[in-house]
């Protein structure tokens, strides 16, 4: 099937990446921006595993095209996907009114971006001009994708969230998933408004789990417990289950934070307001300067002239991106403060620079024990693989104070005391 | 005792000639009824009013005319009012009794002043210390001022009392519309009264580890500040422990004694410096202002002394004619002296200016309630008034009775801006809240005019019985701004201070002191040892111990 696809979105590029891969001709059309030159020039634009090579290999077969941002798509385009940001939805309202003006012809439209409930219906209405009788629709597609395991999240999805009023969009948003749907059926056929509404609970849901967990972990913290062994009890009553239950320094990433933060918005313009999800936001925002709290008073409420050591600058492992991520929190209050940070990660330090540039508070390191050298405490911000064992003793040598703050709790805090360290986790 | 008289025997002759001169037209205008003299001229209000930056003062309403006001005029020049004024504004010692200069309007000198300095230095310590200030106000609304636990502090207690309470709460009162973006979520409260009663109040709704106090004292020894000062230490301590981080993380202090502030524990840097030059009911517009920065932001707290600086620098150089400040100063004094009365109302018909009363009421009372001259004389002029004052449609609703139809005569002075809900933030309620603030203009204005003319401002009422009746003739001017805003209050504030000062001239007496409440402290700690049972209660009058005796009984 031909396939236009408008954005530069991960989403945009792991669904054009893998409808190419399973046969399907597609458009990607990508807004000018460094996003579209890194694609052009083969190179990585998000450091996605997986994500490059799909790409590559999909313009290599020919059936993964780029095309122009302003461009219309061709006349035997079957579907057009839009998986832009949430602050794009005026590009959505321009390309779809576009659409709208070629006159006798049949479009299918997949919103895919994470715009506020209720926009996809509006789309349609732009579509739908006065006076045209050709069959034209919107529906709404959320994606569900994890940085990190997003090309997973596609090929073997535990649900396709689909918001469809019309019988035919549906067998056609069917037919270009097959691939992906074989084991059994995994659409779940909603209306639009529902299927938007849906992610944003599935998000609320989540993130209400960490933030009672870090809030758990707060009430652990005072009490003289180890959250540590709280999380593995609560997670073996398999009615809570395992996943979204670790306390950490608060959760970020572009989709995470706005996604809730776009939910409450939704809720308070409508007069209702969710006082859980604003706890929730709130809890987690103060979460993120969980570990400066630690310190500060380590240091008795003076950090003038301190140097601390982050490891980790991305809101997760295995992406480059800090977008909502704690070490923006952590970095503003020491600098408040009068502190210097050296900084050490493994893919978000382009990110960092981006934002901060050549900061006279902040040194960009390039190698996790140069970042801790001479540095009066260490704090782990993400759980990166390479700072799981580290060689304590080579650590200890360089830093001028042995003070380690663990934001995810990822060390045994008796094993690193051992070594000489001051430890301090997250409600332990 | 005073013997009160018309014409003073102290003074220059110069002096008792114009009082002298006054006394005439006293005689000829006290006869006259208001409405009488708008009848004589259709265009009274042309004549009887001034403009200075964003205020315009009518006094037309007054129980004078241009005879009167050329002898006031005279009255002023006699009293060497324009040679005071540069003694004033030369740091001269008009601070007679404390033998100081009296500065507060060098505190809102601008930066980029082309002014020459009376003292060395007065400028740039005066920019140092707001400059701190800045740093201080910016750290709080960024979030980056923090409690002894590293949490973030989200309320502010100003603890202070008279002027280190009244103008700071004053003023982030009237400009709460103009509080900026990342001071919303601020919580900004005051705690003045030495029984506790907001203390008390306020630590029940705070938490110990958001909250940062500012103690504000000129001499940090008052007694009602520094009692509540230690509850909230006390309090923090009991939450937070004994440490030193506590004072270094929720408290602030400004006083003119950092040695003073050491002592009692604020930490260095957070010490905040005014002087002794400055009077505390004048020094809004020092550090103790600073709830009103964190309030409006500095951007803002700039804008109120730049609106007075403006006011300072109109009664330095407008002649008595259109003098704002002169001419407020000289119709008090002819209603005052000339026409005998001794009760003033201020009456703002602007909610936002609810703690006005209560400010002017300690400016002018505790500045001019004197009765002993600047050479150490019983004054033969009565002086300040009595003041009091209440948010006008709500007076009209309690005191305005007695202003209508009671045996007293009172002067008012109605205060309203002209223009009001037409900032972006209000534009959802826009159209109903204006309509409110026509109505209150519409009273503002009815009110004064009937105050003056009487029933004669009732055309077609024909005979009324007596107890509907309005005599009238209650003189009084009506202060109009703009719009409220820092600058227009900074520039109305300026102007009452200015007048203040130009009435203590004419009335020969020191407007920088205020020895008559320091003897009451004094006596308070003996009779405090005697309520507590640790001082003999036998030197003491009866009515005080029959009072100690009862509250021991309970």
């Amino acid at each position: 099937m031909h396939i236009d696809l408008y954005g530069d979105t991960l989403s945009a590029l792991v669904t054009a990446g893998s409808l190419a891969s399973t046969g399907h001709n597609v458009v990607l059309r990508m807004p000018q921006g460094r996003v579209r030159q890194q694609i052009i020039a083969n190179k990585a634009a998000y450091s996605e595993p997986g994500l490059r090579r799909l790409i590559s290999s999909g313009h290599t077969s020919g059936r993964l095209v780029y095309g122009d941002f302003d461009g219309l798509p061709g006349a035997d385009s079957r579907a057009v996907f839009l998986a832009l940001d949430t602050d794009e939805s005026a590009l959505a309202e321009k390309i779809v009114t576009r659409l709208s003006q070629v006159r006798e012809r049949s479009w299918l439209v997949v919103n895919q971006s994470p715009f506020a409930v209720g926009f996809t219906e509006h789309l349609e209405n732009l579509l739908r001009t006065d006076g045209v009788e050709s069959r034209r629709s919107v529906v709404a597609l959320p994606d569900f994708l994890q940085e990190g395991t997003a090309l997973d999240g596609m090929h073997k999805p535990p649900q396709i969230i689909l918001g469809c009023n019309d019988g035919y969009a549906e067998l056609l948003v069917k037919e270009i998933f097959r691939p992906f749907n074989r084991d059994r059926d995994h659409f779940l056929v909603m209306s639009p408004r529902e299927a938007e509404f849906t992610k944003l609970a599935i998000t609320g849901m989540l993130v209400t789990r960490i933030s009672f967990m870090n809030d758990m972990a707060n009430l652990a913290d005072s009490l003289g417990i180890d959250i540590e062994s709280v999380r593995q009890g609560v997670a073996a009553d398999p009615r809570i289950g395992p996943a979204y239950l670790y306390p950490g320094v608060g959760f970020g990433g572009p989709g995470f934070s706005s996604n809730v933060i776009n939910l409450v918005d939704t809720l308070d313009a409508s007069g209702v307001g969710s006082s859980l999800l604003n706890q929730v936001i709130e809890i987690n925002e103060r979460q993120k300067e969980y570990l400066f709290r630690r310190l500060w008073q380590h240091y008795h409420t003076d950090l003038k002239g301190r140097t601390i050591a982050i490891w980790g600058a991305a809101f997760k492992p295995e992406t480059g991106r800090i977008d909502n991520a704690p070490i923006i929190r952590i970095l503003e209050a020491l600098w408040a403060q009068g502190a210097k940070v050296r900084v050490h990660d493994p893919e978000a330090l382009p990110a960092l620079l981006e934002r901060y540039g050549h900061h006279s508070g902040l040194h960009y390191a390039s190698h996790p024990y140069a970042a801790a050298d001479g540095a009066d405490a260490l704090m782990v911000l993400t759980q990166w693989k390479a700072y799981w064992s580290p060689d304590l003793d080579r650590l200890r040598k360089g830093m001028k104070q042995p003070v380690i703050l663990d934001g995810r709790n990822m060390y045994d805090p008796a094993y690193v005391r051992e070594h000489g360290f001051t430890y301090y986790g997250v409600g332990r | 005792m005073n013997a009160f008289k018309a014409i003073p025997d102290t003074g220059t002759q110069a002096e008792q000639q114009a009082w002298a001169d006054l006394n005439i037209q006293a005689e000829r205008l006290r006869p006259l009824h208001l409405a009488e003299l708008f009848r004589a001229d259709e265009q009274r209000f042309a004549g009887f009013n001034v403009t200075a930056g964003p205020l315009l003062l009518d006094y037309s309403k007054q129980r004078v005319d241009s005879l009167a006001l050329e002898k006031l005029f005279a009255l002023s020049d006699s009293a060497d009012l324009r040679g005071w004024i540069e003694r004033l504004f030369n740091a001269e010692t008009v601070n007679n009794t404390e033998q100081r200069a009296a500065m507060h309007w060098a505190l809102r000198v601008p930066a980029d002043t082309e002014l020459k300095e009376p003292v060395e230095g007065v400028y740039s310590d005066v920019q140092s210390q707001l400059d701190r200030m800045a740093a201080m106000v910016d750290k709080i609304h960024s979030g980056q001022w923090r409690g002894m636990t590293g949490e973030v502090i989200t309320d502010v207690v100003n603890i202070g009392v008279g002027g280190s309470d009244l103008g700071p709460l004053m003023v982030s009162r009237a400009l709460n519309d103009f509080a900026i973006k990342s001071s919303k979520s601020l919580g900004i409260h005051f705690a003045s009264s030495m029984d506790g009663s907001q203390m008390a109040q306020l630590l029940q709704q705070l938490r110990p580890q958001n909250t940062l106090f500012i103690v504000s004292s000129k001499s940090f020894t008052t007694v009602d500040t520094l009692y509540n000062a230690n509850t909230a230490l006390a309090w923090l301590e009991r939450s937070l422990g004994k440490c030193a981080g506590l004072m270094h993380c929720h408290f602030i202090g400004v006083s003119s004694k950092p040695e003073k502030m050491s002592e009692w524990g604020i930490h260095r840097e957070n010490q905040l410096q005014i002087w002794d030059w400055v009077g505390g009911r004048y020094s809004l517009w020092s550090c103790i202002g600073l709830p009103i920065a964190l309030r409006i932001g500095m951007e803002g707290f700039r804008q109120l002394l730049a609106g007075a600086h403006l006011m300072d620098e109109h009664f330095r150089s407008a002649p008595w004619a259109s003098n704002l400040p002169v001419l407020m100063a000289l119709i008090g004094v002819w209603n005052t002296n000339c026409l005998g009365i001794n009760a003033h109302a201020i009456l703002p018909y602007d909610g936002r200016l609810e703690k006005l009363p209560a400010y002017l009421e300690q400016l002018e009372m505790e500045s001019n309630g004197k009765s002993v001259n600047r050479d150490g004389e019983l004054v033969q002029l009565h002086t300040c008034p009595v003041l009091w004052g209440e948010v006008g449609p709500n007076a009209q609703h309690a005191f305005y009775q007695l202003l209508h139809q009671g045996t007293e005569v009172v002067t008012c002075d109605f205060i309203a801006p002209a223009l009001r809900y037409h900032e972006a933030r209000h534009t959802a309620d826009a159209e109903e809240l204006v309509s409110q603030h026509e109505l209150a203009l519409a009273n503002c204005l009815a009110q004064s005019r009937l105050l003056a003319l009487g029933e004669a401002a009732l055309e077609d009422e024909g005979e009324l019985p007596h107890y509907k009746r309005y005599r009238g003739n209650q003189p009084s001017s009506t202060l109009l701004l703009k719009e409220l805003s820092p600058f227009s209050l900074g520039a109305m504030i300026a102007a009452y201070e200015n007048k203040v000062f130009a009435q203590a001239v004419i009335w020969g007496i020191n407007p920088f002191d205020q020895w008559g409440v320091e003897m009451g402290k004094k006596i308070a700690t003996e009779t405090l040892g005697v309520i507590r049972g640790e001082a003999a209660a036998a030197a003491l009058d009866s009515s005080t111990r029959g009072l100690i005796d009862f509250i021991k009984a309970q």
